[in-house]
This record gives structure tokens, C-alpha cells and sequence, in this order.
């Protein structure tokens, strides 16, 4: 049987810290290795920056939802903002060069699928975007 | 985030702690580079060791910086990156970019070196 952890936080940048601590709790209560639990502890943090500053415009009355699904094999998190979204499928063909220096920003979904084994974007209607990171499980 | 900065031997040590994500991060980092430029100390060494983490908004600021001093002819350097920082640097090939160093004295004498 899966287990779900739900949380739901104002778009503050102090809260990505909190979601730092609370995806290292539950990677040291899965027993994942230093390495995989960073992995999804940066990925997540990632897609939170997204979904704060540019699903919910850093708007702090739009919550970010985060759904942490627990399985013995996998771990996959959804966290849902209150955006119109981004041609995420033209934006995958076309991820830009993450050293290039010219550019500041726009390294956050590079990493994201690097760090991960799955990530997945969809538009829910009346909702807003919805972006699904999972990754499969190696005990240390 | 929070920072404290010191001089030794012409180059400057930028000590960050806490946070490094965007936001107002972005506008006190380049307040602190251009206030550096201002008093004509272009080499920096950025210590990152009191960092608890950095997402890449805050690695945005870092290249920001560097191409910063770059284009004045200086540079920026890291220091004391933690594991966590090191794989973000190695991912996205910015490992490539930075120089870095666990050690500060090796750090300020690298400029020296150039």
C-alpha cells in the first residue's frame, strides 16, 4: 500500500526549505542512500521554484500543493501551482545548453530530468499546471 | 541568504549562509558585486561552505557574478562546496565554469597565479 503525504504552502521562498527538510526526513525514513535523497530533494525544490515563480508569479495568496507518494520501489511527487502552464512538450524538444552562461536562468527542468528516472508536466483544467517527478528506489 | 565580506590580499571572500534561491537573493548579490567593482576589486572568491542549499536561481546568480567580474576583466571562484552544490555544478556542467577550492588560501592565491 502506497503512502501520501500531502502539504500545501503559501508561494513564499522561505517555505522551500521547509520542503528541503521534509524531503530529507522521509528519504532517511526510506533508507535511501545521501545521494538519491539529494537528488530528490534538488528536483523537488526545483520544481517548487517553478511552480512559485512562474506558475503562481510569486503570488503568496496561490498555494503550491505537493503530493508525496511513498511506494517500496519508487517515490513520485506531484506538485500542482495555479498557472496557465507553458508548452512544456515544445520546451522538452528544445531544453537549452545548462552551461552556457549566457543565461541565468532555465536550468531548473535540466535537472530535474537528470536527477530523476520520470518527469511529467500536465495542464489541469481549473487547477493549473501539474508536474510529476518519480524515481525508482535503491536501498543502501 | 546571508553574507559577510572581507578583503585579503586584494581579493575579495564572500561568505554566503543560509539559502541561496533567487529572489531578493538576486538584487543583494549583485549590490555586493557592483559595490566590489566600485571600490575596483575584481578578483572574488565566493565561500559557499555555510550554504545549507542553493537551487538554480541561485546558481543563476553565481554565473550572473562571474560573468559580471569576467567582463571586467576579474574573475569569481567558489569555495567550500558541499556535495549537494558539487552535484548541481556537475549536472549542469557549471563545474566546467567555476573554478573551485576547499581551501581559502589556495583560493586567494590562484589570483596571483594569473
Amino acid at each position: 500500500m502506497p503512502e501520501y503525504i500531502t502539504i500545501e504552502f503559501p508561494s513564499r521562498h522561505k517555505y522551500l526549505n521547509m520542503i528541503d527538510i521534509v524531503c530529507g526526513e522521509i528519504a532517511e525514513d526510506m533508507g535511501l542512500k545521501l545521494e538519491i535523497a539529494n537528488e530528490i530533494a534538488i528536483s523537488v525544490i526545483e520544481a517548487c521554484t517553478n511552480a512559485l515563480e512562474h506558475g503562481n508569479k510569486s503570488s503568496p495568496e496561490k498555494n503550491i500543493r505537493m503530493v508525496i507518494k511513498r511506494d517500496p520501489d519508487k517515490i513520485s511527487i506531484e506538485v500542482y501551482d495555479w498557472g496557465k502552464g507553458f508548452d512544456y512538450k515544445e520546451y522538452l524538444q528544445h531544453i537549452p545548453d545548462p552551461s552556457d552562461i549566457q543565461k541565468v536562468r532555465g536550468r531548473g527542468i535540466f535537472i530535474m530530468k537528470e536527477m530523476m528516472d520520470d518527469i511529467s508536466f500536465e495542464l489541469v483544467k481549473d487547477r493549473g499546471m501539474k508536474v510529476t517527478l518519480e524515481k525508482n528506489l535503491i536501498k543502501s | 541568504m546571508k553574507y559577510r565580506t572581507r578583503e585579503k590580499g586584494g581579493v575579495a571572500i564572500i561568505e554566503l549562509s543560509g539559502k541561496l534561491m533567487g529572489g531578493e537573493d538576486s538584487s543583494i548579490f549583485r549590490g555586493l558585486i557592483y559595490d566590489l567593482l566600485e571600490k575596483k576589486i575584481k578578483n572574488v572568491v565566493v565561500d559557499l561552505g555555510g550554504l545549507s542549499w542553493i537551487n538554480s536561481a541561485g546558481m543563476g546568480i553565481l554565473i550572473s557574478g562571474y560573468t559580471t567580474m569576467r567582463k571586467h576583466q576579474g574573475d569569481l571562484k567558489l569555495l567550500n562546496v558541499s556535495n549537494k552544490i558539487k552535484s548541481l555544478l556537475y549536472v549542469t556542467k557549471l563545474n566546467l565554469i567555476f573554478e573551485s577550492f576547499d581551501n581559502e588560501k589556495e583560493a586567494v592565491l590562484s589570483y596571483s597565479r594569473n
